[in-house]
């Protein structure tokens, strides 16, 4: 294309990104579409991969295509595997693509759907999208080194142990959280509770099929698993209504927590390839069908937003969680923009499959976008919803009360219109018996995605196969993420008991699998349990422990980078100058203010609804339960701990970059050795 | 640009649409080798390929004892 057109091109992106942008910040009073979000999206991001990602390929980390990567020098077949870029994409996207991007933005939209937005595609093109592509890239010229071994080697043994206790709390506090977002979609609910149910012996028989009748036929196994989940959920609707059955299969939420944490229990100490591996694939395949139709909906129906841009709720008096757009909006959408659980997979399977560094950036940068867009439909979802709906759904039954009358009188004097006939009505219309007070966001994407589908794919006669089936998506791929957690969990454990007593360290001896699987599921398990007996609905306290654990992670993701750019720098080894460091640097800054804001006032903030010391003071002025009042000195001390060690990493990193800047110290990365890569050499012959 | 002149003009035609139609195949083939590396498919055969083993029960149950233990080790993404 000639260069005159190109321009002019890239001219016409910007300024339709920018009527977009302005569209969806300066409207007000009428319902916007939904496709000026999905425009507003794409032309960022567009403009963000071809030019800041392009800078930073050129400028900041000079890729080279000339080097070979770890994937070629070490190819083994297993692991390390040189493979098509785009293959490795939709396998990175795979691995990042979980329930947080889905379900932070349906939390935060109770600020209105302008703040998530703005942030989850800026956060995304100058920070997420970032991070990424650079830790994936380090890895790469690492031979795949995992964070925390990068953190050690180029930062320090501080910033070692940090990054391994950062990835450990994350992981328990995550697996807490999401258990909780299960039990609320899942409790007095037969028809969810079958379909989830169901799922398991489905798992059995593709296990079974996949070993005895077409060994390694994954695909054609899942399509077989997929097609007896849609006859379970078909199934579920009888189960509810037929009463014995549905009796059986109403479960209350400390029975559901109670099922959840022997499922993970087991599915960590037990030897259940049968049942986990073929669940793992039948939920990757129906996580990508979900977010690709959720897609293709979006685009073609083009819904109306009917929540505004900007809620009365900015104030940080939101029912679904108290606090203000700084730094809460930010916590709270979390991984849709920036996730420091990326940068595990960024230097995790990923870096071993690259063919050539040129392919970071699609993959990197890429991958995120793909991921920010999910966040973008996610918003959606929950924006098309009338507001009132959105507010009765996702609001505890401490703050609106817990009769139906009580809550709609409640909520609809925040100025957000609903009945309890309405509400009624709806609960209804997807097969649920109540939609009062399902806290967790998944029920409300839920009702949102149906409520796209079913206006023109089936109508409502078939908006509760539509709920249920959103309903069946993420609980399926939060149980997977469940159980591979656990494991991940025990295994990090595991690894670092055997330290201490080396048979502790053996992942084949039985009672230290017992032993270390008991502890995760404990860890995690404690939290689920604090979260269900939570007057506030858990939520309100444990989405903002999740995305404080989530962004200090990523600051510990950017202070590796940064330490490494400048180390770069100096040593001339790529870079010509120290400046290109603000490309991690402003993220950096950004998250810290986020993050240590957001703890401040998680631990001191002198409202009880915010602060974990202050709500504790207000119980034990009240002679409240002691157990809740330990419950919040605990998520206070958590908190603390998190930053205290994330405090450490800043501060040895920021000691590590200014030795180097100044000289005291030599500037020597460790990236393993240039080798020229074999692949230039035939692509050019 | 000589041997297309060359060409007889149905050959050229022919040709053409050989392309046009590898182009709109491509992203199916990408999309297909996507889903079979995200399935792992690939790594099962690139197991077969290494151990010179034809495909079978015991074959994938080896496969899958293998590979157990990393995937075991990957973390999942919130």
């Amino acid at each position: 294309m000639p260069k005159v057109l190109r321009v002019l091109l890239w001219i016409a992106v910007s300024l339709l990104g920018a009527l977009a942008l302005a569209t969806i910040a300066f409207h007000r009073g009428e319902q916007i579409n939904a496709l000026w979000l999905v425009i507003a999206a794409v032309c960022a991001y567009a403009v963000g991969y071809r030019f800041y990602s392009g800078f930073i390929s050129a400028k900041v980390l000079v890729l080279d295509p000339m080097r070979a990567t770890p994937a070629e020098r070490l190819d083994n077949g297993r692991d390390f595997v040189p493979t098509n870029k785009w293959v490795v994409f939709g396998h990175h996207f795979a691995a990042i693509a979980g329930p947080g991007p889905l379900v932070g933005p349906v939390l935060a939209a109770q600020f209105g759907y302008l703040p998530g937005t703005l942030w989850i595609i800026a956060g995304a093109v100058l920070a997420g999208c970032v991070q990424d592509f650079v830790i994936l890239l380090l890895s790469v010229r690492r031979d795949g080194k995992s964070l925390t071994e990068m953190a050690k080697s180029e930062i320090g043994r501080v910033g070692g142990v940090v990054a391994y206790l950062a990835v450990l709390s994350i992981i328990v506090i995550l697996l807490a959280v999401t258990a909780l977002i299960v039990v609320n979609a899942l409790k007095s609910s037969p028809w969810g509770t079958f379909t989830i149910a169901m799922t398991m012996p489905i798992a059995v028989l593709m296990g079974l099929y996949l070993r005895r009748i077409r060994p390694g036929k994954v695909l054609e196994t899942s399509m077989l698993g997929f097609v007896l989940v849609l006859a379970a959920i078909f199934g579920g609707q009888w189960v509810s209504q037929t009463p014995s059955w549905a009796a059986f299969f109403t479960l209350a939420a400390p029975t559901l927590a109670i099922l959840i944490i022997v499922y993970g229990f087991a599915a960590s100490a037990l030897p259940v390839w049968l049942l986990l591996a073929p669940r793992d694939y039948l939920s990757t395949f129906v996580k990508l069908g979900t977010i690709s139709l959720l897609a293709v909906g979006i685009i073609l129906l083009r819904p109306s937003l009917h929540m505004p841009p900007l809620t009365r709720f900015a104030d940080g008096t939101g029912p679904i969680f108290a606090g203000k757009i700084f730094p809460f909006a930010f916590i709270t959408i979390a991984c849709g923009a920036i996730s420091g659980f990326h940068s595990l997979i960024s230097s995790g399977t990923t870096p071993k499959l690259i063919r050539g560094e040129k392919e970071t950036r699609l993959v990197g940068y890429g991958g995120m976008i793909a991921e920010s867009m999910v966040a973008v439909m996610a918003m959606i979802a929950a924006s098309v919803l009338q507001p009132g709906v959105y507010f009765a759904v996702n609001s505890p039954a401490g703050i609106v009360g817990q009769a139906p009358d009580a809550a709609a009188t409640t909520i609809s004097s925040w100025g957000f219109p609903v009945t309890a006939a309405q509400m009624a009505t709806l609960a209804h219309a997807v097969g649920e018996q109540t939609l009062f007070n399902r806290t967790g966001g998944a029920p409300a994407f839920a009702v949102g995605m149906a409520q796209i589908f079913s206006s023109t794919l089936g109508g409502q006669a078939v908006m509760a196969i539509w709920y249920h089936f959103a309903i069946m998506f993420e609980a399926l791929f939060i149980l997977t993420i469940l159980d591979a957690g656990t494991r991940v969990g025990r295994f990090m454990l595991q690894d670092a008991l055997g330290h201490l007593w080396k048979p502790l360290g053996r992942t084949s001896w039985y009672p230290s699998i017992l032993l270390t699987s008991a502890f995760v599921v404990a860890a995690w398990g404690y939290f689920l349990w604090q979260g269900i007996k939570d007057p506030l609905g858990g939520i309100n306290s444990l989405w903002p422990l999740f995305g404080i654990c989530n962004q200090l992670l990523a600051t510990v993701a950017l202070c590796v980078a940064t330490t490494i750019i400048v180390k770069m720098a100096r040593a001339k080894v790529k870079v010509g100058r120290l400046r290109y460091a603000f490309v991690t640097l402003i993220p950096l800054f950004w998250l810290v203010a986020v993050t240590f804001t957001a703890s401040w006032h998680k631990i001191l903030d002198p409202n009880a609804r915010v602060g974990f010391l202050a709500h504790a003071n207000q119980l034990a002025a009240a002679g409240g339960n002691p157990r809740l009042i330990f419950n919040d000195h605990l998520d206070a001390a958590v908190t603390g701990a998190l930053v205290v060690m994330v405090t450490m990493i800043l501060i040895e990193s920021t000691v590590e970059c200014l030795r180097v800047i100044s000289g005291s110290k030599s500037a020597i990365t460790k990236e393993t050795p240039f080798v020229v890569t074999k692949f230039a050499t035939e692509e050019q012959a | 640009m000589i041997e297309r002149m060359c060409m007889p003009e149905a050959r050229v035609g022919k040709a053409k649409a050989n392309t046009i139609l590898a182009a709109l195949l491509r992203p199916f083939l990408v999309i297909s080798a996507a889903l079979r590396e995200i399935f792992d498919e690939s790594a099962y055969q690139r197991f077969l390929d290494r151990t010179h083993l034809k495909s079978s029960p015991s074959a994938y149950a080896v496969f899958c004892q293998e590979n157990e233990q990393g995937k075991s080790r990957r973390p999942r993404c919130c």
